[in-house]
């Protein structure tokens, strides 16, 4: 068997230098993602005509098609009917495809969440004068949120694992360069392993980090 | 001061309210009866627009309201002018029970925090549950959360509390330490609409008995007149069916 495990370790410090990169791509996606989503949860749940049948439209469409596909629509076909889209950069391109596809997602996601709140709590907040935006934003989202946590979080690791689909973009993220690593130095299992055992890392600290948020929110509703 | 005329609504081809007029005078308690689909649930939600009416005049306090054209503004005017306690609480569950009395007074009334926690835990205090301000409310009984309920409505300060069926969800065992804090707060004149099954509890606090059938109001009364001597056979018919659990048995 031919496993060079002390080059794997050496080519760690390499790829970490990456992870930033991973990270921002991920954290700023994951924000548009959940600003997109929210506003199409909040058409679709309330059936604002127009907006939501095209909100329909829009969460079937990114739902349905491969990312991939999605990445090179906007990178290299938006330009061809917008001549000012050429000046967006890889990483751009990337984020903005990353964030509309994964909002999509999460509007499904977070209308579940509205949905699983009892309207009665709705009525309660307009019956002591609340206005519907007031009753959103103190009692009916937060209690939303404790509901799509675990699945958004999901999205948000699967999300982390889709940004190595930059790299089709040619943005230098952490798996470009592990391609670049393994191609020089033909140690492909070592390179891919490292590559492999980075992202896992990311997924195991960030699964922390949900537990505990989830610990903390759902401190009201233990009995 | 509430004043109804000619309340309409329908659920499509079902007609729920079929032209209600209601006077209650500010201080009043007015207790609802009736059989179950008769519309009760539905004439409470139309006074705070929970439900849309499809016709008719609602006054409450300063607000007035003609259905079925009117803006939000005119909505929410009229919504702040009540308070409603629900059959099954819907207490804020992401709220502990001080924060559920104090929310309306912090958002809607922009009360100083320090300010509205006096005003909430002296209401928790008179519903007796001032040991439970920082519970929330799934840590709480049926009872204890219908007080805190009852509580939240307080602190509205509103010209009417609407009540529908506030017991009627709670275990037997439950439902006296309820009646008794609404009794309480009947007995200092709060104007209160109670939509009940407990007729004895209406016969107690109400200072006029309505009973509603098939979304018409069919006779009301004094609770003597209406419990003792009722003059519509409908309304007679259904006091005898509640008081006659014997078919129970038989
Ligand atoms: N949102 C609704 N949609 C359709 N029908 C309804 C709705 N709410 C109530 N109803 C119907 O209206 C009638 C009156 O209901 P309700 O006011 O709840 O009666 P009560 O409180 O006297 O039992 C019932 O037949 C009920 O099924
Ligand atoms: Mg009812």
């Amino acid at each position: 068997m031919n496993f060079d495990g002390k080059y794997m370790l050496e080519v760690f410090p390499t790829l970490l230098k990456y992870l930033p990169l991973t990270l921002v791509m991920a954290v700023v996606a994951m924000i548009f993602a959940i600003a997109i989503g929210l506003l199409l949860a909040l058409v679709t749940k309330n059936r604002v005509p127009v907006l939501y049948q095209l909100a329909n439209v829009y969460i079937s469409f990114f739902r349905a098609t491969p990312t991939l596909v999605q990445l090179f629509l906007i990178y290299y076909g938006l330009p061809q009917l917008f001549p000012s889209f050429s000046a967006m950069n890889a990483l751009t391109a990337a984020i903005i495809g990353l964030s509309i596809k994964n909002s999509a997602y999460l509007a499904e996601i977070f209308r579940a969440a509205l949905d699983s709140v009892d309207n009665g709590q709705l009525e309660a907040c307009l019956a002591v004068g609340m206005t519907k935006a007031q009753a959103y934003r103190r009692i009916i989202l937060p209690q939303a949120a404790r509901n799509a946590i675990p699945a958004s979080g999901n999205t948000f690791i699967g999300l982390v694992k889709e940004t190595s689909l930059a790299f089709t973009l040619g943005v230098a993220e952490l798996f470009a360069q592990g391609k670049m690593m393994a191609s020089a130095s033909l140690k492909f299992f070592e390179i891919y392993l490292a590559v492999a055992i980075v992202y896992w890392a990311l997924t195991i600290v960030y699964s922390l980090l949900q537990e505990w948020l989830e610990k903390r929110l759902s401190k009201p509703y233990k009995n | 001061m509430i004043k109804v005329t000619n309340l309409r609504k329908q659920f499509n081809d079902l007609v729920v309210l079929d032209g209600i007029d209601i006077e209650v005078a500010q201080g009043e308690v007015v207790a609802i009866i009736g059989p179950s689909g008769s519309g009760k649930s539905t004439l409470l939600r139309c006074l705070n627009l929970l439900e849309s009416p499809d016709a008719g005049r609602i006054e409450i306090g300063q607000a007035t309201l003609d259905a079925p054209k009117y803006s939000r503004k005119q909505a929410h005017h009229l919504r702040q002018q009540t308070a409603m306690v629900f059959q099954n609480y819907n207490l804020f569950k992401n709220r502990t029970a001080l924060q559920n009395v104090t929310e309306s007074l912090i958002i809607t009334k922009k009360m100083k925090q320090s300010e509205a926690d006096k005003i909430g835990r002296a209401l928790l205090e008179q519903v007796g549950l001032a040991h439970k301000a920082d519970s929330y409310p799934i840590t709480l009984s049926g009872g204890q959360q219908q007080r805190v309920a009852i509580a939240r409505a307080l602190a509205v300060d509103p010209h009417a509390i609407l009540l529908d069926e506030p017991t009627s969800a709670l275990d037997p065992e439950l439902v006296a330490e309820v009646l008794q804090v609404i009794k309480a707060i009947a007995e200092k004149r709060t104007t209160m609409l109670i939509v009940t099954h407990e007729m004895a509890f209406a016969r107690q606090v109400a200072d006029r008995i309505i009973f509603m059938a098939d979304g018409k109001i069919v006779e009301q009364g004094t609770p003597d007149e209406l419990f003792d001597r009722p003059q519509n056979p409908r309304t007679q018919r259904f006091l005898q069916q509640i008081s006659a659990p014997a078919s129970f048995i038989s």
